[in-house]
């Protein structure tokens, strides 16, 4: 638990900013150099092993860096415990599902195709 | 005053709430006319209260160094005796600091906040032995203290910090941190573990989202903003 709060979460919060970013930077750069962008594209890096990988890893760093974002949203303004454990389980409840559901998806395309 | 010299009425808008008599507070106009000597603020509050002395605030040095005089002016926190009657915006309104409980008229009560003030401990903790003289500093090491020292814990910053408006119990606030860093940063101190143990919290010192309001209203001038990211700093240092 001590990972979520105080230094390290903040430290977190930077590094999976620092991941975004590059993703980003990456995707900016893919856009714009190479032929046009197209469904079979999109496809083909997804359903590549290392493309795969990189998408679970940048959802697992969006839901880590939104995690900590809206926890402090929820700790600024929701002050009564119970509501505050209810929002804040929810919240965690789909970002987890959120990656699941990502790392699910891009496993299926090796299970099917393997 | 006009372009001829003859002193003009200024209108001043006062929120006054006593707690023995009224059910919720209300704004008071005022009319008032600076005399010659009267170039800030507080001097024209203090001409007021020969007029109605129900009027209640906080004062004292009235030079910005005791800090007492801090409100809400015209929508910013600052001190009535740093804020020059020129240039300011008519009907003048102040307001009690924002966030804190109102004792009466403009007068909050401050007891949270030096209560976050106690909690950092501002003294220096140093158990070696003591030297036959002073604990000398390398002048290097008594510049880091520039900007941290001359703090007056008037709480414009914190009762300006949205962060501290919504964990006023928790969040130890931009003065409080300003302070806790100018014990952190002085060379004479050995504490500079426990003080940063106590701040790695989610809400002493993890409140802040660096909105800056504390370094925008200081009226000395300070930046407990950058102060809180050298705490933060700091943290890094010691956890890697």
């Amino acid at each position: 638990m001590r990972l979520f709060l105080g230094q390290r979460a903040w430290m977190l919060q930077r590094a999976t900013a620092v991941v975004l970013l590059i993703f980003l930077a990456a995707a900016a750069a893919m856009l714009l150099a190479g032929p046009r962008l197209s469904y079979e594209r999109w496809h083909a890096l997804a359903t590549s092993p290392h493309g795969a990988v990189l998408i679970v890893v940048l959802f697992a760093a969006l839901a880590l860096h939104g995690w900590i974002g809206i926890r402090d949203i929820v700790l600024d303004y929701i002050h009564p415990p119970a509501g505050r454990l209810l929002l804040l389980g929810l919240i965690a409840l789909v970002l987890i599902a959120i990656v699941i559901r990502v790392a699910l998806t891009m496993a299926a395309h090796f299970t099917t195709a393997g | 005053m006009s372009a001829d010299g003859e002193e003009e009425d200024m209108r001043i808008s006062i929120y006054r709430f006593n707690p023995e008599t009224d059910a919720k507070p209300r704004m008071q106009d005022y009319d008032v006319t600076p005399e010659a000597g009267d170039k800030k603020l507080l001097d024209a509050l203090m001409r007021l209260k020969t007029v109605d002395d129900s009027l209640s605030f906080r004062r004292s040095c009235r030079e910005g160094v005791c800090g007492s005089d801090a409100m809400n002016i015209n929508g910013r926190n600052g001190l009535a005796c740093l804020t020059s009657l020129a240039g300011l915006k008519e009907p003048v309104v102040l307001r009690p600091l924002p966030g804190f409980p109102v004792i009466r008229d403009l007068i909050v009560d401050m007891t949270q906040f030096f209560a976050h003030y106690h909690a950092i401990k501002p003294y220096l903790i140093n158990d070696e032995l003591a030297p036959e003289h002073e604990r000398l500093q390398t002048p290097q090491e008594r510049d880091r203290l520039n900007g941290l020292y001359e703090c007056i814990l008037c709480a414009c910053c914190s009762a300006f910090c949205p962060s501290y408006w919504w964990n006023p119990d928790k969040f130890v606030g931009p003065a409080g941190l300003l302070q806790a860093y100018r014990f952190i940063s002085d060379s004479r101190d050995t504490a500079t573990a426990e003080r940063l143990a106590y701040l790695d919290d989610v809400y002493r010192l993890y409140r802040c989202r660096t909105i800056m309001n504390c370094t925008e209203v200081c009226p000395k001038g300070l930046s407990p903003s950058h102060a809180i990211e050298r705490i933060r700093l700091a943290l890094v240092r010691e956890s890697s």
